[in-house]
C-alpha cells in the first residue's frame, strides 16, 4: 500500500493519531501537499462520505475522520500556501434567518470540506443579505442553505431570491434539513436538494468541481 | 373503558373500545388554540399547579380540554446544579445563556426550538471528574407544585399517569453537546461509560424518590432524542455498546412494577428498533414520518411486540387539505388498530400552521374511525 493510500486508510479508520503522523512522512518523502491532500486525504474523506451515505458509517465515526483531517490538513497548509494551491471551489454555507440548528450544517460543512470545498461557515439565523454579501466578496460557487424547522422554511425561499436578484451569476444553492423535500426544493427555485450531509456534498461535487476546474 | 385500562391494554397489544389519544403542541400553537377556544376552565387553578418549563400553562390545559387518555408528571431536572442561568447576551429575539450545566446556549425568546450550541463546559474527562459529585438526587429536582395538581386530577379521571423523564442520551447531549458525546465513543468510550451510567443512576434514583413520595404511576414515558433525519446519531453497535444497557437497568426499574415503557426519540430510530425491544421499550414515540417512519409498514413488521404512539404527519396537517388529512389519519389508524397497537399522536408537535378547525378533524376521524365496532 502506498503511503498516500495508507493516508486514505487513516481516515477511514479514524485514526487520530496516525493520518497526521503518515502525512509528515509524506511530506518528508517529498510528496507535493496537493497531492497529500487529494490522493490521501480527500479520498479517505470521500470513502468515509460513501460509507456515510450507505448507512455502514454514522455520526461519531464522520465527526472523527474530520478530526484527522482538520489535524493532517493544519500541517499541509503552510506547503499549500507556499505553493499556491487553493480548493477547487468555495462553498458558503449557513442555517437560515429564525433557525438556531447546527448540527447537520456543521456535518454538511465537514462533507463539503471532505469534498475539496473552501468552506465559509456563516452559522445559524443567517439573514438572506449575509449570504448575499458573503457571494459578493469572494468568488463563490454554491451556497448551501439549511432548516431544520417547518416554520424556517420559507426563509430559504427568500434567501435563494436574494442571491438570484443580487447575484448577476448566481452559484449553485443547495437545500437541505429535516423538513426538506425535493419537492419542495424544486419549488423554491433551489438548484438541489441533499437529503442528507453525505448526498448533498456528492451533488455539490456534481454540481460546482467540474465547472470550477 | 377507562383511560388508563385503554392505554394499558394498547401497550400489551390487547383490544380496547377506542384508540386512546395524547399529544404535544408547539408553544405558538397552544397559545393560538387556547386563544381560539376561549377559557378553558379556571385559569386560577391552572396557574397555581403549571407555570414551569415542562409543564406550560397552554399544553397542560389543552391535554385536558381534549380528555386525552395520558398524562405525564414528574419530568426530575437532571441539570448539575439547579441554579438559574446567567444571561452572556441578548437581542430583541434572542438570549445567550450559560445554564446549570455550564453551556452556553442560544435560545429564541418568543418561540420554541432547539437551541443554537454555542460551547459547552464540561469537555473533557477532567471537568466531569470535577462536577460528577453534584448529581445526587434530591426533592428539589422535581417541581411538586406543579406536577401534584397535575397527578391528582389525572388519578381522579383515571387517566393513564406516566412518570415522565429524560434518559442518558438525552442528558448527556445537554451537557457535553452531541459532538462531544459522540466523538467520545471513539475517543474515550471508558469516559462515556462513566458518565452513561453516573446519569442513569440518578435518573432511577428520582424515580424511586417520586414513588417514595406517593407519586405512583401506571407507566413511563422517556425522552431521548438519539436520531435525526436519515437515521440513529449512532451505529446499532454503538447503541448496544453505550445506551443498550443503561436503558436496560433503567427500563428493568418500571418494569418490576409493572409499568410499560413508552421511549420518545424523534427521527429514524429504525436500524435499534429491536434492540430498543430488548431493553425493555413497549411502544415508540412519536414516528416522525418525515424520517421514514410509517405505522402502516412497522405495525406489520413489530405489532406483536411494540406498541405505536404517534405517526400523524404534521406536514399534512399543516396542509389544511381535508382530503389529504382524512388519507393520513385513516390509513395510520387502521394500520395500528388492526394489531391492537396505536395510540394516537401526531409525529412531533402540533406546530403553527395546523388550524384549530383541522386539528378538531383530526379529533373528529379519531371518533369516528378510531372507534372499534
Amino acid at each position: 500500500m502506498s503511503i498516500l493510500e495508507t493516508i486514505a486508510q487513516a481516515v477511514i479508520n479514524c485514526d487520530e493519531e496516525q493520518a497526521p503522523k503518515l502525512v509528515e512522512q509524506a511530506l518528508t518523502e517529498g510528496l507535493p501537499a496537493a497531492q497529500i491532500l487529494n490522493e490521501g486525504l480527500l479520498v479517505g474523506m470521500t470513502e468515509v462520505g460513501r460509507l456515510f451515505r450507505e448507512g455502514e458509517y454514522f455520526v461519531p465515526e464522520v465527526l472523527i475522520a474530520a478530526e484527522a483531517m482538520k489535524a493532517s490538513t493544519e500541517l499541509l497548509k503552510p506547503h499549500l500556501a507556499k505553493d499556491g494551491v487553493k480548493p477547487a471551489a468555495t462553498a458558503v454555507i449557513g442555517t437560515v434567518k429564525g433557525d438556531l440548528h447546527d448540527i447537520g450544517k456543521n456535518l454538511v460543512a465537514i462533507m463539503l470540506e471532505g469534498a475539496g470545498f473552501g468552506v465559509v461557515d456563516l452559522g445559524v439565523d443567517v439573514t438572506p443579505q449575509k449570504f448575499v454579501e458573503a457571494c459578493q466578496q469572494q468568488p463563490v460557487h454554491l451556497v448551501a442553505l439549511s432548516a431544520l424547522l417547518t416554520t424556517t422554511m420559507p426563509m430559504m425561499e427568500a434567501t435563494i431570491k436574494a442571491l438570484r436578484d443580487a447575484l448577476p451569476t448566481p452559484p449553485v444553492i443547495l437545500v437541505g434539513g429535516a423538513p426538506i423535500t425535493d419537492g419542495f426544493a424544486k419549488t423554491i427555485g433551489a438548484s438541489g436538494y441533499g437529503r442528507d450531509a453525505a448526498s448533498g456534498a456528492e451533488l455539490a461535487k456534481q454540481m460546482c468541481l467540474k465547472k470550477a476546474s | 373503558m377507562t383511560s388508563r385500562e385503554r392505554v394499558a391494554r394498547i401497550l400489551a397489544r390487547q383490544p380496547v373500545d377506542r384508540v386512546p389519544r395524547f399529544d404535544w403542541y408547539w408553544d405558538e400553537t397552544a397559545v393560538e388554540f387556547k386563544a381560539a377556544l376561549g377559557p378553558l376552565y379556571d385559569d386560577k387553578a391552572a396557574a397555581a399547579c403549571t407555570g414551569g418549563k415542562f409543564g406550560s400553562v397552554d399544553n397542560y390545559t389543552l391535554w385536558e380540554y381534549y380528555d386525552f387518555d395520558i398524562s405525564q408528571t414528574a419530568w426530575p431536572d437532571f441539570r448539575l446544579t439547579l441554579t438559574k442561568p446567567e444571561i452572556l447576551d441578548e437581542s430583541d429575539e434572542w438570549v445567550l445563556l450559560r445554564d446549570a450545566n455550564f453551556a452556553e446556549l442560544r435560545w429564541w425568546k418568543h418561540k420554541m426550538g432547539t437551541p443554537e450550541h454555542v460551547r459547552f463546559g464540561i469537555d473533557t474527562p477532567e471537568k466531569w471528574a470535577e462536577v460528577k459529585h453534584l448529581l445526587t438526587p434530591s426533592k428539589d429536582r422535581i417541581r411538586w407544585d406543579e406536577f401534584w395538581p397535575r397527578y391528582h386530577r389525572a388519578k381522579a379521571r383515571d387517566r393513564f399517569v406516566c412518570y415522565a423523564a429524560v434518559e442518558i442520551f438525552e442528558s448527556v447531549k445537554d451537557i457535553l453537546g452531541h459532538e462531544i458525546m459522540l466523538k467520545a465513543m471513539i475517543r474515550n468510550p471508558k469516559w462515556l461509560h462513566d458518565v452513561f451510567d453516573t446519569y442513569t443512576t440518578l435518573q432511577i434514583q428520582m424515580f424511586e424518590l417520586a414513588e417514595a413520595e406517593g407519586m405512583v404511576c401506571d407507566g413511563a414515558f422517556i425522552y431521548g432524542d438519539m436520531a435525526y433525519k436519515t437515521g440513529p446519531f449512532m451505529s446499532p453497535r454503538h447503541y448496544r455498546e453505550f445506551s443498550y444497557p443503561y436503558h436496560k437497568r433503567y427500563f428493568d426499574e418500571f418494569h418490576k412494577r409493572g409499568m410499560p415503557v413508552l421511549f420518545h426519540s424523534d427521527g429514524d430510530i429504525r436500524p435499534v428498533i429491536p434492540d430498543l425491544i430488548k431493553a425493555g421499550v413497549d411502544a415508540i414515540n412519536p414516528l416522525e414520518s418525515r424520517a421514514g417512519m410509517d405505522v402502516r409498514e412497522l405495525a406489520p413488521q413489530y405489532g406483536d411486540q411494540l406498541s405505536f404512539c404517534g405517526n400523524i404527519d404534521v406536514t399534512v396537517l399543516t396542509t389544511n387539505d381535508r382530503e389529504k388529512v382524512y388519507h393520513e389519519v385513516s390509513t395510520k389508524l387502521a394500520a395500528g388498530m388492526a394489531k391492537n397497537c396505536y395510540i394516537y399522536h401526531s409525529d412531533h408537535s402540533i406546530p403553527p400552521g395546523v388550524t384549530l378547525d383541522t386539528y378538531h378533524y383530526v379529533l373528529q376521524l379519531l371518533d369516528e374511525l378510531g372507534t372499534h365496532k
